[in-house]
């Protein structure tokens, strides 16, 4: 073993302290630090410095300057894209939210209900789905409880949302559950389930929702498709990068193994 | 893909250009170089990727600018200067305490007072938050390079915060 680690043991404390050992290496710093008093004080001395680091380096927020010119940047591509929402005029924007909700007291009068959703609205929460997918893709941490056990996951988010969600694992239709997360819709916290295809991942969001059952809608939003359909009052929208047949796989899969688990009860 | 690291750009800029106008300057430019990237390459993870190319746009802008705040070479003497130092330290344990109390003026002033490889090494890891691997693909180095730089950087600091 010619690793330089060994030549150097602050390399070694180094490694420790930075999480980037593996369990023997762990316990050959563990031995050295037992049998080395200076060792361990340097070792010591090494924590405290990054502990300090990471409290109190300071790290500075970019600058509301450069933060618009970066979002001037991005801009332009965006808006080749059609499915981009228009930009808000400023005098509508505080008449929105009372303009959608007429939108819907009108519509629900009409008996409409379901077959146009009102396009504001819905805006919002598509938003909403779509920003959550791809914080979760950018950071790496699509999950915030990383199991594939859906008695793991289900009370764990029982204690974050204030309904019931329904968990199920299709692993064996292709589709491994492999964890929960919270989403903010609306300032509303919603239970978002993350399953498994392949590389790509299917985020699966649960809402209230008062109407009836419907069959799952297709809508194409930044390059992701989205598919929304009601069950038993609830409101569910998958989001994925799948193409849109493997999503239509995923929900029947889904759905199928909600009315299951709805009819009996779930085992603890 | 580039806004949601945007703090983090401009905090690993900041530490390697040392003011925040330059620091702006580097993002930018850093900005542009990634959206133009952005279309061909294949990134599978954004903010070591982002951050990668903040920092050699800094390295690169720090050449041209400031030539001399550059160290391209290991400077084997301070380096075994500071390595000395430290191992001289070994024992007594109040600086431990000292540099756990080490406020914010204090740690700036400290990580700005590294030489620059080092301080790249220092901020990328325990600032940023980058793995071994993410630093030294990002500074083009092996990873044994990155954990004596870092080792050597994290002496200096010791030295320097355990005796105030």
């Amino acid at each position: 073993m010619s690793d330089p680690a060994h030549d150097d043991p602050r390399l070694l404390l180094g490694a420790a302290l930075d999480g980037e050992l593996d369990a023997t290496g762990m316990i050959e710093v563990e031995r050295r630090l037992a049998a080395d008093p200076a060792l361990a004080a340097e070792y010591a001395r090494l924590r405290a410095l990054q502990g300090a680091l990471k409290t109190r380096a300071p790290r500075p927020s970019a600058p509301e300057a450069l933060r618009a010119r970066a979002i001037a940047m991005v801009q332009p591509s965006r808006q080749l894209k059609p499915t981009t929402p228009r930009r808000a005029k400023p005098w509508d924007a505080p008449y929105r939210s009372l303009a959608a909700s007429l939108v819907v007291g009108v519509i629900l009068g009409a008996g409409g209900y379901g077959l146009v959703v009102p396009q504001m609205a819905q805006d919002d929460v598509s938003s909403a789905i779509v920003a959550g997918f791809v914080r979760g893709r950018v950071s790496g941490q699509p999950v915030d409880v990383a199991t594939s056990d859906r008695h793991t996951v289900k009370p764990w988010l029982a204690g974050k949302v204030p309904v019931a969600t329904t968990v199920v694992d299709l692993k064996t239709d292709g589709f491994p559950l492999v964890g929960g997360r919270v989403d903010v819709v609306k300032n509303e916290p919603v239970a978002t389930l993350i399953y498994q295809r392949r590389e790509h991942q299917i985020a699966l969001s649960e809402l209230p929702d008062g109407g009836g059952a419907s069959e799952p809608r297709h809508e194409t939003r930044d390059g992701y498709v989205l598919l929304e359909w009601r069950d038993s009052g609830r409101r569910y929208i998958a989001i994925s990068d799948l193409p849109p047949a493997e999503l239509d796989a995923f929900a029947a899969a889904f759905r199928k193994a909600a009315a299951i688990e709805r009819e009996e009860p779930a085992k603890p | 893909m580039v806004l949601p690291h945007l703090d983090d750009a401009y905090g690993l800029a900041r530490w390697l250009t040392g003011n925040g106008a330059d620091a702006e300057d580097v993002v930018q430019d850093a900005c542009l170089k990634a959206l133009a990237a952005m279309d061909t390459a294949v990134i599978e993870k954004p903010r070591p990727w982002l951050l990668t190319i903040v920092r050699n746009t800094a390295f690169t802008w720090l050449q041209k600018n400031r030539p001399k705040g550059v160290l391209l070479t290991d400077d084997s003497e301070y380096l075994e200067a500071a390595g000395a130092k430290a191992r001289d330290a070994a024992g007594s344990n109040p600086e431990e305490a000292l540099i756990a109390a080490a406020d914010e003026a204090a740690l700036e002033a400290a990580i700005q007072g590294l030489p620059h490889l080092f301080r790249e090494v220092v901020v990328m890891r325990d600032i940023n938050g980058l793995s071994y691997r993410e630093i030294a693909a990002a500074i083009d180095a092996p990873v044994g390079t990155v954990m004596s730089r870092l080792a050597r950087g994290r002496a200096v600091l010791v030295e320097k915060l355990g005796r105030r």
